[in-house]
């Protein structure tokens, strides 16, 4: 489903060249749950940016359903977000300005389709995630965890092809981790494609397979169940 | 800590980062000081040419006999010589001429008396012909004339050159029997002078036996004041004696209205300029919050703290007030040429040939512009100091409404709306105390007013935002409702950069109704008078005021009369004189033959009272402004100065007139005639058989009489047209104040959108990862100026209503003008304030868009 072929990516910084990623291919199948791991620096969040399309390798090629993200015009790689990938930050990155079923709407609401159309789905999907009662809460009144929960809940409105996490519990607790784990866990029970980053072992080992990088190239590859399709 | 070090290390620092914040500030500022410096400067300058032209002319005299704009009898000045004291009383006939040679010029013409003038002034002839003693002898033949060097070089004369210029007899001509070097009197209305020998100039300007002036020089040792109470005491009432300075000031007085205007509204473009610099200072500290906290832990105490950044609100003040004046020197340059011909349109004819820069202007200029600053800044950095150590570094919540919170801005919105009220009911109702009755009193009620209401802005923006919440956010989708919502978010911010746009936009539609209003009344008074079909004039349609043109002699009616298809023609007159040591407008009109077609707007008696009365007789109507002014009502006596003496006239009547401002005072030509003795009009009204073709009759009359001399045969809608556009020229300076207002303004949106998409940086990544697209979020931001120029537009057009009412309460031209709201503006208004809105959005717009994602999702 997702096809990294020889990605790399080379940044800038001064006027020294950094290669963050060097050479990595990797497939994913539908219906993976796929933990990135490796230490600070080794190029965990920029392969998944690549993933993403919020980013362009330098080198090499990626396909989501066969489709290229690299070297296509910049409005049609957002729409490919927009529809097709589903993000959850660290920091959760929710608008203050609006409430938890307004934030779980905005990616349907780019697309033009009025707020009253989308509320019962956002709502509906409030409610998996266990937030049914918060929905008219704006962030500053929800807590770590209820937030990363809206923000997952944001990723779900347009069923992606695939969910993108980096570092989803970063900033909580490990009670609340936990929580966050077994959601998208359930998750990918149902389907759901996942790709995590996290340098937490415990963590990773809610996927069904772990790659390791080390100084931007892939290091391990380990599967750790077959839900994979 | 040091400041000096703080200023170089850290401020300059964020200068070069925040370049465009920073250059938008000083750009602000600095188109505010220069509309107030290029104003006071151009002022200036055409006060200082009058000055100049009236000293040169002046020469060596002392005191100036003036009387009726009509001229007085010669004999006045054997009368003045022979007070003791006086030196000399040298006669002189100043008037107006037109060359007709090449392009039309408009001159000045000197009537001087041959022999005695030398005693008075020193004339010097060009190279060429300068073997004679006195120049003056050149002028012994009638049709000699002597013209400056500046003159005779710009259209290309030479000596002994034949030119024709246009006289009250019709175009004459005259030989050039010398050219004048550029001195003394030569210098006057820049050049354009020609110099002739009084007799001569008597004939051909309608003045036979009677002098415009006398001026006098005095005899050693002799006591000025002395000897002006001499002169007065053997001069008939309504004459003026004056020092050449004292002329100065009577033309200062004239003008200062129409100037304070002007300069009273220069003023709002440095308000606006304030609201810029709080709004960039307010931005510089909630995004230097953490810089602050970290200052304060290392030991910077709050005055620490505060004086760093008014620091830097001082020298970026300083740098933009110095650019002001140096961009207000060149918009003098080029301004001055214009308001130059506006103020000889309506008040006076000068010529300003330059700009003269007295000190007093870039000073005001550059202590405004700091000052201002400095003030506008002492807010936001007061609220900055107070900013907690730990709740910087920390970034907890901080609310950057500072000083002004809610109800503290709802209090003094409150004690500003009701101090505007109770300064207009004192203006209004205080009668006509000096002190109160001004224009500056009147218009620190407008300012009252435009204060309070901007400090209402943030409750008006918040209900603006929630019914715009309410309606159109359907039809705009994610972009209308996040646009909303930014706004809300910094709502006190939002409605400093409304503000702004609400006071250039108050200060447009307050000229526009205050113009459209007044022009209503105008034209609806002309309709009311003006019946005829043809306007005869010997001037622009705008010199129906104060222009002095070249008149016509008053029996050319008869003239007119014989041309085919003519049924009347009647002449007009209008002469200036003083009164009361005021100037005011003497209106005359043929009763008995306009009185058949045309009839007054009475406020006070009744026309049939005017049309019994007036014909023939010692009776006249007063205009309201003159009512007013001297307390005058219908049923009294006025004494008026003539040349051959104080005459009473009895009032009849109160009546509409908007000739002039100063007061108008009508009567009968006949009346005029008998105590005047003047034979000469201005205008002729001409009324067509019934049946003919006005076109074809005004052709004939331009055929007939217009060979000889230079009329202006009009058909009346085309001479109330031609009216119409004056007044809108007068107020152009007016609505050009407005654009550089409403300029600083979008300086103002720029800032603070561009701090706005700044501080969302990461939102933006957010939403861009999530799919919104570049034109996506581009549009958020344009719609969100949009907003912002809409509430402006609407809160600054409501103001400009009152604000316009107020100023046409304050003009008192007649009771009869009612103000008219100017939709037509208000159009515009709102068209401009979110189109220039719009365009102040695209550069943050376009940067909101570049926004790369990645970076975005790891700012803070």
């Amino acid at each position: 489903m997702i096809e990294v072929c020889n990605a790399g990516k080379t940044y800038r910084q001064g006027t020294r060249e950094v290669r963050a990623l060097r050479n990595v291919s990797l497939d994913i199948g539908r219906g993976e749950f796929l933990s990135i791991m490796g230490p600070s620096g080794s190029g965990k969040s920029t392969l998944l940016n690549l993933i993403g399309g919020l980013d362009q390798p330098t080198t090499g090629e990626i396909f989501i359903d066969g489709r290229p993200l690299h070297g296509i015009p910049d409005d049609e790689l957002t729409l490919i977000r927009r529809r097709s990938i589903g993000f959850v930050f660290q920091f959760f990155n929710l608008l203050p300005i609006l409430t938890a079923v307004e934030n779980v709407s905005l990616p349907l609401l780019l697309e033009g389709i009025p707020l009253a159309k989308i509320r019962p789905q956002a709502f509906q999907l409030l409610e998996r995630v266990g937030l049914g009662e918060r929905a008219g809460h704006r962030p500053e009144q929800l807590s770590g965890g209820e937030m990363q929960r809206v923000a997952i809940a944001r990723a779900l409105i347009n069923d992606p092809a695939v969910l993108l996490a980096d570092e989803p519990t970063g900033n909580l607790d490990s009670h609340t981790s936990e929580e966050i784990f077994t959601l998208l866990a359930s998750l990918n029970e149902k389907g759901q494609t996942i790709v995590m980053v996290t340098h937490d072992r415990r963590a990773a080992a809610y996927g069904t397979r772990i790659v390791t990088l080390k100084d931007g190239a892939l290091s391990e590859d380990i599967s750790l169940g077959v839900d994979a399709t | 800590m040091n400041l000096a070090n703080l200023l170089r290390h850290i401020s300059a620092r964020h200068i070069k980062y925040q370049k465009a914040q920073t250059f938008l500030a000083l750009a602000g500022i600095c188109l505010g000081v220069a509309a107030i410096v290029s104003i006071g400067i151009v002022n200036k300058s055409v006060l200082r040419s009058f000055e100049d032209s009236i000293s040169v002319a002046t020469g060596r005299a002392a005191l100036q006999i003036t009387g009726s704009q009509s001229g007085f009898p010669e004999t006045i000045v054997e009368k003045v010589q022979d007070v003791p004291g006086v030196e000399y009383a040298v006669p002189v006939i100043e008037t107006d001429g037109l060359l007709s040679r090449g392009k039309e010029r408009s001159i000045m013409v000197l009537g001087v008396d041959v022999l005695i003038d030398s005693q008075m002034r020193s004339y010097s002839l060009s190279n060429e012909s300068a073997d004679i003693p006195d120049p003056l002898l050149f002028l012994a033949r009638p049709d000699s004339i002597l013209i400056t060097k500046a003159m005779a070089e710009r259209e290309g004369i030479a000596l002994e050159q034949r030119i024709q210029v246009e006289t009250v007899l019709g175009t004459r001509t005259f030989r050039v029997r010398g050219i004048l070097n550029p001195e003394g009197p030569a210098k006057a209305m820049g050049g354009n002078l020609a110099v002739m020998d009084i007799y001569a100039a008597q004939m051909a300007f309608g003045k036979e036996g009677r002098v415009d002036r006398v001026d006098v020089s005095l005899m050693r040792g002799e006591e000025l004041e002395t000897v002006r109470q001499r002169i007065l005491s053997v001069l008939p009432m309504g004459y003026t004696v004056e020092t050449p300075v004292g002329r100065t000031r009577q033309i200062e007085a004239m003008l200062s209205k129409f100037q304070t205007g002007l300069n009273l509204i220069s003023i709002f473009a440095i308000v606006v300029g304030m609201y810029l610099i709080y709004n960039a200072v307010s931005i510089s500290i909630v995004h230097r919050r953490k810089e602050i906290g970290i200052l304060r832990a290392l030991g910077a105490k709050r005055k620490e703290i505060m004086r760093l950044f008014m620091g830097e609100t001082l020298v970026i003040s300083i740098i933009a007030s110095v650019l002001g004046v140096g961009l207000g020197i060149l918009f003098a340059h080029s301004i001055v040429g214009t308001l130059g011909r506006i103020i000889s349109q309506w008040y006076a004819r000068t010529t300003v040939t330059g700009i003269s820069v007295p000190w007093f202007y870039p000073a005001t200029g550059i202590a405004c512009g700091i000052a201002a600053s400095l003030v506008a800044a002492a807010f936001p950095v007061h609220a900055g100091s107070l900013i907690s150590p730990i709740s910087a570094i920390r970034s907890l919540p901080w609310s950057d409404e500072g000083f002004f919170t809610g109800r503290r801005l709802k209090i003094a919105a409150a004690f500003f709306l009701l101090l505007s009220a109770t300064v207009f009911c004192i203006y209004k109702f205080a009668g006509f105390l000096p002190l109160f009755r001004n224009k500056t009193f009147l218009f620190s009620s407008q300012i009252f007013l435009l204060l309070g209401i901007s400090l209402l802005t943030p409750a008006f923006l918040k209900g603006f935002l929630s019914l715009f919440h309410r309606l159109p956010t359907t039809r705009l989708g994610s972009m209308g409702m996040l646009a909303g919502l930014n706004l809300r978010k910094n709502i006190t911010r939002n409605a400093v950069a409304v503000a702004a746009i609400f006071f250039g936009i108050s200060v447009f539609v307050n000229s526009a109704g205050f113009v459209y209003s007044l022009k209503e009344s105008v034209m609806t008074w002309l309709d009311a008078v003006i019946r005829a079909d043809i306007i005869i004039s010997d001037g622009h349609p705008s010199s129906s005021t104060n222009a002095q043109t070249i008149p016509m002699p008053v029996d050319m009616w008869r003239e007119i009369e014989k041309v085919p298809g003519v049924l009347s023609a009647d002449p007009w007159r209008k002469v200036y004189m003083d009164y009361k040591g005021r100037r005011v407008l003497l209106s005359v009109v043929d009763l008995i033959r306009r009185g058949e077609y045309s009839h007054f707007m009475v406020v006070r008696g009744s026309d049939r009272e005017i049309r019994r009365l007036l014909p023939r007789q010692d009776n006249v109507v007063v205009s309201e402004p003159f009512a007013a002014q001297f307390g005058v009502r219908a049923g009294d006596v006025i004494t008026l100065p003539t040349p051959s003496g104080v005459v009473r006239f009895g009032v009849v009547a109160v009546v509409v007139d908007y000739l002039y401002d100063g007061g108008t005072v009508s009567m009968d030509l006949n009346t005029y005639q008998r105590h005047w003795g003047d034979m000469l009009a201005d205008q002729f009204s001409v009324r067509v058989r019934a049946g003919e073709n006005i076109a074809a009759v005004r052709e004939s009359i331009q055929e007939r009489l217009g060979t000889d001399r230079k009329l202006y045969v009009l058909p009346a809608q085309e001479f109330k047209d031609e009216i119409r556009k004056v007044i809108d020229q007068t107020f152009m300076f007016n609505y050009a104040l407005s654009a550089i207002t409403m300029i600083i303004a979008c300086f103002g949106i720029i800032i603070t959108l561009l701090a706005s998409v700044l501080e969302r940086t990461r939102e933006i990544g957010v939403l861009r990862s999530i799919g919104m697209l570049r034109k996506q979020v581009s549009g958020v931001v344009l719609i969100e100026s949009v907003l912002m120029g809409m509430a402006g537009g609407i809160l600054g057009s409501c103001a400009g209503i009152m604000t316009g009412w107020i100023t046409l309460e304050g003009a008192s031209y007649s009771s009869l003008v009612q103000y008219c709201v100017p939709y037509g503006s208000i159009v515009w208004a709102m068209v401009m304030s979110v189109g220039l809105s719009a365009l102040a959005g695209l550069y943050p717009a376009s940067r909101a868009a570049k926004t790369n994602i990645v970076e975005a999702l790891t700012y803070e």
